[in-house]
């Protein structure tokens, strides 16, 4: 069973890599792996959402799950261990569109997820308990959670109150999504009455797989941290302190800051002793994830053009295809400056 | 009512002492070194937590698990208890440094023996003022105990360290001669021994020989369905239990789930509580599952695979009957199963030719540590990796400077050696199972003997030996069906509102 939504999973997945990726990088990308190549990879291919998203993800399921698809004749091998969706995979995987979890954003939120949703539960445990005048064992053991909900209940006045918006604002996100999603969240909560369900159990219970009920409250929960961050949740919004995520990673961010006092790459390089090519994959990322930033001081806008124009016409987002339509005349790190930069604008 | 009582009742709620907990606080109260063997659910940590109330200074409690340590860390701050702590290393360490400096203002000071590996952390304690050393699990500290950790065998040395408090040394089960390793090893010679029985006159002994994997499955399946819950079923790989656990529910033996270490902490909680709280009827699991779960009345133990030894056996189905009310336990027993046992045990042990092989790649002329590095990269188990770097350290004592060929050749023979013994003596313990498992006399004398102890009265129930009716253990009804799941906005105005009306 769990093998029909890990083969959707993967589909998906193909049709974005479309042959220009290898089952690893389909495994690094679930994993949440922080290489350069596998942080690109998800922007350039737009599989940000799936960032992170399957952390016990292996090897042996994907390639089970690829097995799957070329059986059903859904996919194809291609040369260097990748595959291909086939016309017939594209046109069921199109069919399976209602399985896709859409307000996944496992890019923005994979690391705060865990602390988010531990606040939660053990704030609804905790609420759910002291309304029944119950005593009761935290389901959650880790102290950082423990403490800060602790404070949090704290420093808030009247319990009953708390319940209440506490209440009200789960209603009112759960709304939003399917019945189906509202349901497995809900199952998954601790109460003072029942105990939360596993994935497991409310996988036999729904009789779905359980790799889709994972997703589906993951779902949920990134909608809910989305609403946080959007100011829409305001109970949500304060279970997010502390925990809403930086755009870039600390060290590039440091490498912006030292941009915008005007210093170029080699300055900076020697500045942090870091080599140059470390200070050229913080500035692919941020012009990835900052929308102002100007790539003109690093590549001019002429050749700037001529990349664009060799991937779309080659249709790829191979460095090396494209440095070769070139003649060499641009540097890999020209290219993928200027792809990072048009993520988004073209896509199959 | 005596001072012992009165604090009993204040503190702990109860308003009797179980047997033995009264004599080993007093001992403890009185300054003494305590060995204390108490059978499991017999509320061994409150043989130091009753004292700690009355003692001045802190009290340092080495814990193996960091789940048991949670457990008790949980228990003692649900009472009330503020001035509690717990080092072990899967915490956030920064945070706990800041509470290093002011240790002295904390009654129990819970460490993990990785802790206390730490040298920062150590001198820490050296500022503590400790008026009990509790060494929670003692049996680990002997290499013949069934459960060794060599970071154990540091714990009186470090003991001395700390000013050589009094020390308290818990265990469920110790045969004598894991007794006298745990004396020695702690250094406490005069120490008063309360030894009390392993034996559990409420708990019903059976094995069931069965004539195939296949068989064994269903009539597991036969038992599930008949016994009264809620039970424990215990397997020796992850596969079984998940397996089982499905084949249960289906075929009508109620609420089951599964539960082993390659699951994540969050389910593995819920499952735990989920039985806790009645929410199930049984759980299938590996060994790791049973250590902390303080459930009362549970009412059978049953083991689809045989343990490699009966210390380990003893621990599981001690987990049944805590409230005293009778209780079941049944092995299955099919050809085959002594193999099984014996992987498992050995699993930890490397074979000489593994051994030669990692000693031959140990560069010449390098020091010990790089041998210890090598230990990290050589992609062994945990537990091959902790008993080879103890077998390391130990003859780095005898041989110290630097790696020559001559010294490798040593080292493999004195590894090869130890490795060996210790194989010779898990085959042995295996054996004394397996003799139980095919006995044909009374078990629960037998049980009683390989601990060093007779049984003294003749029990109305007592094993199928002896002549077993399984008519008290079974279910006298229909096994209540599961609360059904309602609409989420239902069940979600349940968990804040549904309690109001009545309270
Ligand atoms: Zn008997």
């Amino acid at each position: 069973m769990r093998q029909r939504y890990a083969s959707f999973l993967l589909a998906h997945c193909l049709r974005r890599f479309n042959g220009e990726r290898t089952l690893a990088a389909v495994y690094h990308l679930f994993s949440g792996k922080k290489s350069a190549q596998t942080l690109q990879d998800s922007k350039w291919f737009q599989l940000e959402s799936f960032f992170g998203t399957w952390k016990d993800v292996t090897m042996a399921v994907l390639e089970g799950a690829a097995r799957t698809l070329v059986e059903q004749r859904l996919a194809a091998p291609g040369g260097n261990r990748t595959y291909r969706l086939t016309g017939e995979g594209r046109r069921w995987l199109a069919e399976q569109e209602t399985f896709f979890p859409r307000h996944l954003n496992g890019w923005r939120y994979h690391e705060a997820e865990p602390l988010f949703w531990q606040r939660l539960s053990l704030i609804g445990q905790t609420l759910s308990n002291l309304v029944y005048g119950r005593r009761f064992v935290p389901i959650c053991r880790d102290e950082r959670t423990l403490q800060w909900v602790k404070q949090y209940l704290l420093a808030k006045g009247s319990r009953q109150t708390l319940a209440e918006l506490f209440y009200k604002e789960l209603v009112q996100l759960l709304e939003a999504v399917s019945e189906e999603a509202a349901a497995i969240f809900t199952l998954r909560l601790t109460s003072a009455v029942r105990i939360g369900w596993t994935m497991e159990q409310i996988a036999a219970h729904l009789q779905k797989d359980a790799l889709y009920v994972q997703f589906q409250f993951r779902n949920v929960l990134h909608y809910m941290m989305a609403e946080a961050e959007a100011g829409r949740a305001p109970m949500m919004a304060e279970l997010m302190s502390g925990l809403a995520p930086a755009v870039l990673t600390q060290s590039a961010q440091k490498t912006y800051e030292w941009l915008q006092k005007g210093k170029t790459v080699g300055e900076i390089a020697e500045l942090r002793r870091l080599r140059r090519s470390t200070i050229e994959d913080h500035i692919v990322e941020i012009a990835a994830n900052v929308p102002g930033f100007s790539i003109a001081p690093f590549v001019d806008d002429e050749k700037a053009a001529s990349i664009r124009a060799a991937a779309r016409a080659l249709k790829t987002r191979r460095l090396k295809e494209i440095r070769e339509a070139l003649d060499g005349k641009a540097s890999y790190f020209e290219i993928r400056l200027v792809l990072a930069k048009e993520v988004g604008r073209w896509t199959n | 009512m005596d001072e012992l009582t009165k604090m009993l009742r204040m503190w702990f709620g109860h308003d009797s002492f179980r047997p033995g907990q009264r004599e080993v606080a007093e001992d403890v109260l009185a300054g003494r070194d305590v060995l204390a063997v108490l059978p499991t659910g017999s509320g061994k940590s409150l043989c130091y937590q009753l004292p700690a109330y009355l003692l001045q200074g802190s009290v340092l409690i080495v814990s193996p698990l960091v789940s048991l340590m949670e457990d008790q860390v949980e228990q003692l701050r649900r009472r009330g208890e503020k001035r509690v702590i717990a080092f072990h290393s899967l915490l956030d360490a920064e945070e706990k440094w800041q509470a290093l400096a002011s240790l002295e203002a904390f009654r129990f000071i819970y460490a993990s023996p990785e802790m206390l590996q730490s040298a920062k952390f150590l001198a820490a304690l050296r500022r503590v003022r400790f008026s009990l050393f509790v060494v929670d699990e003692a049996h680990c500290i002997s290499q013949w105990g069934y459960d060794f950790r060599p970071d154990f065998l540091k714990l009186g040395e470090i003991r001395r360290s700390l000013g050589a408090p009094p020390c308290l040394a818990l265990t469920a089960t110790a045969p004598p001669e894991v007794q006298d390793d745990i004396i020695r090893t702690l250094g406490m010679d005069g120490a008063r021994r309360h030894i009390y029985s392993v034996d559990r006159p409420n708990i019903a002994l059976q094995v069931e020989h069965c004539s195939s994997t296949e068989d064994k499955a269903a009539r597991l399946a036969d038992y599930a369905r008949r016994l009264e819950g809620p039970g424990i079923v215990y397997f020796s790989s992850r596969q079984w239990a998940e397996e089982m656990a499905r084949r249960l529910e289906q075929c009508g033996a109620g609420r089951v789930a599964y539960y082993h270490a390659g699951m994540d902490g969050e389910q593995r909680l819920l499952v735990q509580q989920q039985f806790l709280y009645g929410q199930l009827d049984i759980v299938c699991c590996t060994s790791a599952f049973g250590m902390g779960v303080n459930k009362e009345n549970v009412r059978f133990v049953l083991h689809f695979h045989m343990p490699a030894q009966l210390e380990a056996y003893v621990q599981e189905i001690g987990r049944a009957g805590r409230d005293g009310a009778p209780s079941l336990a049944v092995l299955f027993y099919a050809d085959g199963d002594r193999a099984i046992a014996q992987a498992v045990a050995e699993a930890e042990l490397l074979s000489p030719h593994e051994l030669r092989e990692w000693c031959w790649r140990l560069s010449e002329g390098s020091g010990w540590e790089t041998a210890m590095a090598a230990l990290e990269a050589a992609g062994l188990t945990d537990i091959q990796k902790r008993l080879l770097a103890y077998f390391l350290e130990r003859e780095q004592r005898v041989m110290p400077g630097r790696l020559t060929a001559e010294t490798k050749e040593r080292l493999y023979g004195k590894m090869a050696t130890a490795i060996e013994a210790r194989r010779r003596w898990k085959r042995k313990k295996l054996q004394e199972m397996d003799e139980w498992v095919h006995l044909s006399s009374c078990r629960r004398q037998a049980l009683v003997r390989a601990f060093g102890e007779e049984l003294t009265d003749r029990r109305d129930v007592c094993c199928d030996r002896c002549g077993l009716s399984l008519d008290g253990y079974e279910r006298a009804a229909r096994r209540p069906e599961a609360a059904p799941v309602r609409h989420w906005r239902e069940e979600l105005w349940d968990m804040f509102f549904g309690g109001g009306a009545d309270e």
